[in-house]
């Protein structure tokens, strides 16, 4: 054969062999191992920290919150509906996406030195799933939130942790006040809410075994100037803090019997509508939520008057601006119409 | 900084991580380089092993020219890669079953094979030129002779055999090489613009007549550089391979379009306004009737009318210079037309261009215009001009 | 030189030269197979059981994992997509996402759905930052006939056309059945990209190589859920190993007639969906 056809040859050979040789010495020794890919990889991928802990992790120093959330209903599992700490809060490990890239396994760790966000714009943050939008199920709680807050916080009225609590935890008063000592103070109210604190007729509301938060609140209102009532105003503005919680005090003591015919009231619910208000202030008038005040033995047009100074924002309040926003006069009259018909005897 | 990608406007519903196309026009470059490669070689192919004896005075030169696109094959690839370093991770454990890890075993089989046939073919040549040169390039010749100046009518004989062989040997590899690119696309089930059995043989086709558009462009240029006179029968014989292939090409384009049609599988609302609104200009007007439709009727008035001469020249150098384009042409309808219809079947993307970058024109021009460069260097270290000596003379 | 010596080394040239050629082009694939070969006959006589990747307290031949995706749950609060990207470091834009929702809204008298996502300009505008998700409330005063939200995800199919045409062995489908990227071995070429049906894959610029959804892989392989399913407000992700027949997957796929995406492509997807519709793909 010619020389050149032999030195050719040998030159392929060579660069087979440089091949073969690069090849095994530059391919992982791991590959093949289980298949085609390099086997190392795969403990590698999972040795990646997890970011998210989970709930124990939140809870082990954040009891009391935790003991909160548990209990309410963004803690459902029962229906699937499950709102975790991380949800709202961010993962209690890693770091803000913001950052850009770093080795995952090396980054920092709630609490260390990792601060995790407390979300202040709670509209923006609860009507991520609350918003009422074509798209989401029926039995998901949907709302749209100028009307349901107008321009509040949803944390005004709602506790994150467990929303639907809200209201009972405000409902003690700072200093419980000494009825004893409000009794001696009420001669000039009981002119207008009767000494026994039922109106029956009189030009006040009942006010007797009204929760006695709500009454701290309105007398300070009034005193405040924040609600307006010209015989209120005066009255309010000579009384001091401790009197308006002993009176307050005074009041709540007092006994309401309930007096109803239950058929008419029936009838009467159905026209109105009024369950929503049932949420807070019963379906017979009696709170159910601290704040709320009873409806029981008030006269139809005192609620009537509520009702529209509410609707008006005459009279200040969010959730009650929020649920009676619109609400024409003819409505409000049956619902004051329904609560009216249970009374105090 | 510069954004890391651009991202792709879009109509109607795309998957989000679609908006960043992940081929741009180096993945169009790519094939079209593959295919002159394969074109180029049909013709030395058609000379050493089919006898077509007027295709002389460029066979060597498509040999060169093949190889010189070959070279720049692996560039835009290259240029592509996020890692482009750990290519050869698809050489030394190729995963079978997937088209590209062939394209590194076709790639590298081609060029040894290509670079072995061109020894043969040159290497009378360089003896002659490692014997009489004392220069640097007369040790360049003398290591590219591998040190052997036998140059009997044995060894010849043996040259022979060996560039016959490969030759042969060569037309599975340059259209294995190219098919396979076409394979590449054609295999593709997730996008219906490029999922088509007939994908692989249109760009088998394609290549034919690019490659043959190319040297014809080139071997006509190069004979008014060198002043030399073109070889008429040479020419006329490149321009009827260009006419008969370029038919069977727009034939099989026709065929492959009609089928998609008609089958008007999921998403065809989709494609049917794709075709009616981006593809017009691209498809339409600049691949078909300027490229491919006037190339034929300029052949086919040519070759009707019997013409000859400087005319015939013009007017298939012409025809070659539309082919060329339609070809890139159709290239780009491919690559970036199918990922412009969205995976969805509910939403059509706008291909965002890049001028500077990696992906950008400039890149892709600058590797279109590198074989060319390479070729320029090429015939001057390995002249392939095979002139007729009536030619010469002239 | 007569004829016959001519042929006689013509002959011997040829062979020679196939011989070459076998051990030059052909020793490289045949070098491969038998190191693979070999490399396996050992290590499966060193030990009776075969071996498994060194995951502490893990093995993964005794997983099989799936994902079930119930539309029907999902209130397109997004707290997946948020919660993908912060556990999984993806770039905080609205081009690259290892899971993501789309929403699905049919206007009366409009026979197709019109569909978005959280990264449709309208949304990323509504959430003020493209690396924060919410839906525009943007058919509040439509319409609306009909209306869901469907979260996608990679699909970890049976027969992944990504793994199919990956060129280097980088993606791969692990025994426990998950697909994932090696990123120290991917080329960045984007095949897979190209490959999958479902847009899962996307390029990470930064690293220059493919990324997907893992099923994080890095949490189930300690006893934990994917972020994205740890986060679900409402249980519309569920994730489990079907080898567990008692597992919340299993309850799934046993208890609803569960579809997949795209069945035509043959892919054969793991993720399992319930509540979807006919324009879902």
């Amino acid at each position: 054969m010619p020389k050149h056809i032999v030195r050719l040859i040998l030159l392929i050979v060579a660069f087979g062999v440089a091949v073969v040789s690069a090849r095994n010495f530059l391919v992982d020794k791991s590959f093949y191992e289980y298949g085609h890919y390099r086997g190392n990889a795969v403990a590698e991928i999972a040795r990646d920290k997890p970011k998210y802990q989970g709930t124990t992790y939140c809870q082990s120093c954040h009891a009391a919150q935790f003991a909160e959330w548990s209990k309410g209903v963004h803690d459902r599992t029962d229906i699937g509906k499950v709102v975790k700490c991380e949800v709202c809060h961010g993962p209690g490990g890693g770091r803000d996406p913001q950052q850009g890239y770093i080795n995952a396994s090396t980054g920092p760790i709630h609490p260390d030195n990792l601060k995790l966000a407390v979300p202040t714009d709670t509209r923006a943050l609860c009507t991520l799933c609350h918003e009422q939008m074509p798209g989401r199920p029926l039995q998901q709680a949907q709302i749209v939130i100028e009307d349901h807050a107008g321009a509040q916080q949803c944390t005004l009225c709602h506790n994150p942790h467990s929303p639907r609590m809200i209201f009972g935890s405000l409902a003690a008063p700072a200093h419980p006040g000494n009825a004893a000592a409000g009794r001696d103070k009420i001669d000039m109210c009981a002119s207008c809410h009767g000494a026994e604190g039922i109106s029956a007729g009189l030009p006040g509301p009942t006010l007797a075994g009204q929760n006695e938060a709500y009454l701290v609140e309105a007398l300070k209102a009034y005193k405040a100037g924040k609600r307006s009532n010209p015989m209120m105003t005066a009255m309010a503005a000579n009384v001091n803090d401790g009197d308006i919680e002993n009176i307050a005090a005074y009041f709540a003591s007092l006994k309401c019997k309930r007096t109803v015919n239950a058929a008419d009231q029936a009838a009467l619910a159905r026209k109105a509508g009024a369950s929503v208000c049932t949420n807070c202030h019963g379906a017979n008038g009696i709170s159910t939520d601290g704040m709320a005040p009873n409806l029981i033995g008030q006269s139809k047009d005192y609620l009537a008057n509520a009702l529209k100074a509410y609707a008006s924002g005459t009279r200040s309040n969010v959730v009650m601006f929020a649920l009676t926003k619109g609400m024409s006069d003819v409505d409000a009259e049956k619902l004051a119409a329904y609560y009216a018909s249970s009374s105090c005897k | 900084m510069d954004p890391l990608f651009a991202a792709a406007p879009f109509t109607g519903y795309v998957y989000p991580n679609e908006t960043v196309f992940p081929w741009g026009v180096l993945i169009v470059v790519y094939p079209y380089l593959t295919g002159l490669v394969a074109g180029a070689f049909t013709v030395s192919s058609l000379y050493q092993v089919f006898g077509l004896k007027q295709l002389r005075p460029v066979a060597h030169f498509a040999l060169v020219t093949s190889l010189c696109c070959m070279i720049v094959v692996p560039v835009p690839l290259l240029l592509h890669l996020g890692q482009p370093e750990r290519a050869f991770n698809a050489v030394f454990t190729p995963h079978w079953s997937s088209a590209m890890a062939m394209f590194g075993y076709f790639a590298g089989f081609y060029i040894i094979l290509l670079i072995i046939e061109t020894w043969f073919v040159f290497r009378p040549y360089m003896v002659q030129q490692a014997q009489s040169r004392k220069d640097l390039l007369g040790r360049l010749y003398h290591v590219m002779c591998l040190g052997s100046y036998d140059l009997s009518d044995k060894a010849m004989r043996y040259d022979q055999k060996w560039i016959f062989a490969l030759a042969i040997l060569g037309i599975p590899g340059a259209h294995g090489l190219h098919g396979n690119v076409g394979f590449l696309f054609g295999s593709l089930k997730s996008r219906e613009w490029w999922s088509s059995d007939l994908m692989p043989v249109i760009f088998l086709f394609s290549a034919i007549i690019s490659g043959v558009a190319l040297l014809i462009v080139l071997y006509v240029l190069s004979c008014k550089l060198r002043r030399v006179a073109v070889d008429i029968p040479c020419v006329k014989g490149m321009g009827y391979t260009l006419w008969g292939f370029m038919m069977f090409t727009l034939l099989l384009e026709l065929v492959e379009f009609g089928s998609l049609l008609y089958k008007g599988r999921e998403g065809i609302d989709m494609i049917m306004e794709f075709i009616s609104t981006k593809l017009v200009v691209p498809f339409f007007v600049l691949q078909l009737s300027i490229g491919a439709v006037t190339a034929i009727l300029i052949l086919s008035f040519l070759f009707w009318r019997h013409i000859t001469g400087r005319a015939l020249v013009a007017g298939i150098m012409l025809s070659a210079l539309l082919t060329l384009f339609s070809v890139l042409m159709m290239r780009f309808n491919v690559v970036i037309g199918g990922q412009e219809i969205s995976k969805t079947g509910k939403g059509l993307l706008t291909f965002p261009w890049e001028i500077f970058g990696r992906d950008g024109i400039l890149a892709a021009g600058s590797v279109l215009i590198a074989p060319l460069l390479l070729l320029l260097v090429m015939v001057r270290i390995l002249p392939p001009w095979q002139d007729s000596p009536a030619a010469a003379s002239h | 030189m007569d004829e016959k010596e001519q042929f006689g080394e013509g002959q011997a040239a040829r062979r020679s030269f196939l011989g070459c050629l076998g051990t030059a082009v052909v020793g490289g694939a045949a070098a491969v197979a038998a190191s693979a070969m070999l490399s396996n006959e050992t290590r499966a006589a060193a030990v009776d059981a075969p071996p498994v990747p060194a995951i502490p307290g893990y093995d993964w031949s005794k997983h099989h994992w799936a994902f079930g995706v119930d539309a029907t749950k999902c209130i397109g609060c997004l707290r997946c997509v948020e919660a993908c990207k912060a556990e999984n470091e993806v770039a905080p834009d609205a081009h690259h996402f290892r899971t993501w929702v789309e929403r699905y809204v049919y206007l009366e008298g409009e026979d197709s759905a019109r569909v978005d996502s959280q990264a449709d300009p309208v949304n990323i505008e509504a959430s003020g930052s493209e690396g924060k998700y919410r839906f525009a409330n943007r058919y509040k005063d439509a319409k609306v006939d009909k209306a869901f939200f469907v979260p996608k995800l990679c699909n970890h199919c049976t027969h992944p056309a990504c793994v199919q045409v990956c060129p280097t062995g980088a993606t791969f489908k692990t025994d426990d059945g998950v697909v994932v990227i090696d990123h120290t071995y991917c080329i960045g070429c984007q095949y897979c990209v190209q490959a999958c049906p479902y847009g899962a894959r996307f390029f990470n610029e930064a690293l220059k190589v493919t990324e997907k959804c893992t099923w994080c892989y890095h949490r189930i392989t300690k006893g934990l859920l994917p972020a994205c399913v740890e986060v679900c407000p409402v249980g519309a992700r569920i994730f489990g190993d079907r080898n567990d027949k008692q597992s919340p997957i299993s309850e799934f796929i046993k208890n609803n007639r569960v579809e997949v995406l795209k069945p035509e492509t043959g892919n054969a997807p793991n993720v399992f969906y319930v509540g979807i519709d006919k324009e879902v793909s």
